[in-house]
């Protein structure tokens, strides 16, 4: 199967394999390849933020990077950006002022999975870039994250329609006033109102109230999350979309990737390639262990990379192998990771 | 020995050996006579399919693992007094979608339950296997930021009394668990302020699979690569062991139940 370049990669995995790296690496790769490359990362470790020119303040922001002369965009996702940036691009300040929108989306609120579904769309829709590489959650938060895009659409599903259409229409004649839970209790009939009513005894009316100002307000900026449902047609499509599944020798974390891509079936198409990083097969193979303590640790060392390969190679139609960077900088770690890059682009 | 504390928060990177090493310290506890629990959540939102509570005992430890739903249909029927009720209400697509789009609840259920358990059974350690990094902090700033959204009513006051808990030092520990290298070091070191601005508990790192104790003095028999691992992991051992509360060996056993047990015995400053 070809490693060829598409307009999206994504990458995912167990988290602590170097997943961010190796997706810093694939970026610069791409670029040297003279494409217009914006890197989106959620949460990386500090001194990659320095090399990638994502410290200080510029979260939410895309930032130009110019690594050993080769230039590409970077993206450090910030949830209350986003939200801003939506607020902006379709139209819906109330959107950015919302209370509750704001307590969520700060950097630990917890939606950071369904913004950067929406971020990426936006990127796409600005038409700036030819290859997006999105650096998603470890674990099983990448499950969170592919599923946002379900959320989203159950979230605005039918059982909404009732209450969001009247509030569209109240909203839409009575500007951005707010109303009430006594006054919505008059029109909405049936479940909502009786599961609000019940809320109510356990949140307090505050809350409903303020509730039900955001949920107008996410009702108003509906577009922007129901655009963002595109991308889910972009991750299905073959033609359009590289994924790429992280994991380490380290630990011997096989099952969780073989799991990761069990759970993500509905997600994923069948060009996706494992990618074993921190190898250290060439290091060992070149040592003669000078007596039996040492040949013990040699061995475990070899016996765990190896069954570990042999179950991946089972399961996954390609596997890339990548090299366990021994050095202290970063990097020195991209660097060698893509030259690693370049070699697999150039065997097809 | 240290006065133990009734809720130990295990989190730090995926691929770390945070279930291993939590696991490990449920066991360690129990042979010290504490009554401990493993206890883990692997679902983040309410799905079609109900998966439900399990509880085994592997080892002599018992092993729970938290339901969503479960938990969340447990605190509404408790605060509602009806199963019924609750019941309903956890099915509704509206609960549902409110729930999953908003993933910081889910914490906060699994906390709520959690603390639940313990008042339930006042002897009760738990040893929480918790989401890696990020997640954590979310986890940890999910009762303060429900409590600033609710502003009064039942959950406000309950997500109150939590956060006391959650935030006394003689209750929780927060412990973070990294590899020798220095990425992982400096995002554990990360994570570790980002706690710190959240809650006052202590929150200790404890660095995990280090190879150099087993070749230590073997150092010029190892192939050049290897060496350079080793000798990398021991200037950074060397340089904050300080802040390390605990360094642990690479194990060379081949499954995680004999890794386990090769921890067991180094976890007493976990306590």
């Amino acid at each position: 199967m070809a490693l060829s370049t598409k307009s999206f990669e994504i990458f995912c995995g167990t988290g602590g394999v170097g997943k961010t790296t190796l997706a810093a690496a694939r970026a610069l790769q791409l670029a040297s390849a003279s494409k217009k490359v914006l890197l989106i990362t959620i949460d990386p470790a500090k001194r990659l933020k320095d090399l990638l020119n994502l410290s200080g303040d510029v979260a939410g922001e895309v930032v130009p990077v110019e690594l050993n002369g080769i230039k590409l965009h970077a993206l450090l996702m910030s949830p209350e950006k986003t939200i801003n940036r939506m607020a902006l691009v379709y139209h819906t300040p109330d959107l950015a002022s919302n209370k509750i929108v704001q307590i969520l989306s700060r950097p630990y609120g917890g939606m950071n999975e369904i913004l950067s579904m929406i971020e990426v769309q936006m990127q796409f829709d600005s038409g700036n870039f030819d290859v997006i590489v999105l650096d998603t959650p470890p674990g099983a938060h990448f499950l969170d994250f592919l599923e946002s895009l379900n959320k989203i659409k159950s979230f605005f599903d039918q059982s909404f329609i009732e209450i969001f259409s009247y509030l569209g229409q109240k909203t839409a004649k009575a500007g951005k006033k707010v109303f009430g839970v006594a006054f919505i209790n008059r029109f909405i009939s049936g479940g909502v109102r009786k599961l609000l009513g019940y809320l109510q005894t356990v949140t307090g009316s505050k809350f409903i109230d303020d509730f039900i100002e955001a949920i107008q307000i996410i009702y108003q900026s509906r577009e922007a999350f129901v655009k963002g449902l595109a991308l889910q047609d972009k991750l299905k499509a073959r033609e359009q979309c590289n994924w790429f599944l992280v994991t380490s020798v380290e630990q011997g974390k096989a099952e969780e990737a073989i799991e990761l891509r069990s759970h993500a079936t509905h997600f994923i198409h069948q060009d996706h390639f494992l990618v074993l990083n921190k190898c250290l097969e060439i290091e060992l193979s070149s040592w003669n262990p000078k007596d039996e303590n040492l040949g013990i640790i040699k061995k475990s060392l070899e016996e765990k990379e190896k069954t570990l390969k042999l179950h991946l190679k089972d399961v996954f139609p390609v596997v890339l192998e990548f090299p366990e960077i021994m050095s202290l900088s970063p990097l020195d770690h991209i660097q060698h990771l893509t030259k690693k890059w370049n070699e697999y682009v150039l065997q097809n | 020995m240290e006065q133990t504390r009734r809720l130990y928060i295990i989190t730090g990177k995926g691929g770390v050996g945070k279930t291993t090493l939590s696991k490990a310290f449920a066991r360690f506890l129990v042979e010290h006579d504490h009554e401990a629990a493993y206890v883990t959540f692997q679902h983040h939102s309410l799905g079609e399919t109900h998966y439900g509570s399990k509880e085994k005992t592997v080892n002599g430890i018992r092993e729970i693992h938290l339901d969503l739903e479960d938990a969340a249909r447990g605190y509404i029927e408790k605060k509602l007094n009806s199963k019924l009720i609750a019941g309903w209400i956890v099915k509704t697509p509206f609960f549902r979608a409110l729930i999953n789009m908003v993933p910081g609840f889910s914490y906060l259920i699994y906390l709520g339950k959690i603390l639940e358990m313990q008042q339930q059974d006042p002897r009760l350690i738990i040893v929480l296997d918790a989401p890696a990094s990020g997640h954590a902090l979310t986890m940890v700033e999910s009762t303060t930021n429900f409590k600033q959204i609710f502003e009064s009513g039942i959950i406000f006051e309950d997500t109150g009394k939590m956060l006391s808990l959650l935030n006394n030092p003689n209750y929780t520990r927060i412990h973070i668990i990294s590899l020798p290298s220095l990425m992982s070091w400096q995002e554990a070191l990360e994570l570790r302020s980002g706690i710190k601005e959240r809650t006052p508990v202590s929150a200790d790192i404890t660095v995990n699979n280090c190879l150099f104790p087993l070749v230590e003095d073997r150092l010029e028999d190892l192939p050049p690569g290897l060496r350079e691992k080793a000798l990398n992991e021991k200037k950074l051992v060397d340089t904050n062991q300080d802040q390390m509360l605990c360094v642990l060996s690479h194990s060379l056993g081949q499954d995680s139940n004999s890794v386990e047990s090769d921890l067991v015995g180094s976890l007493s400053n976990l306590i």
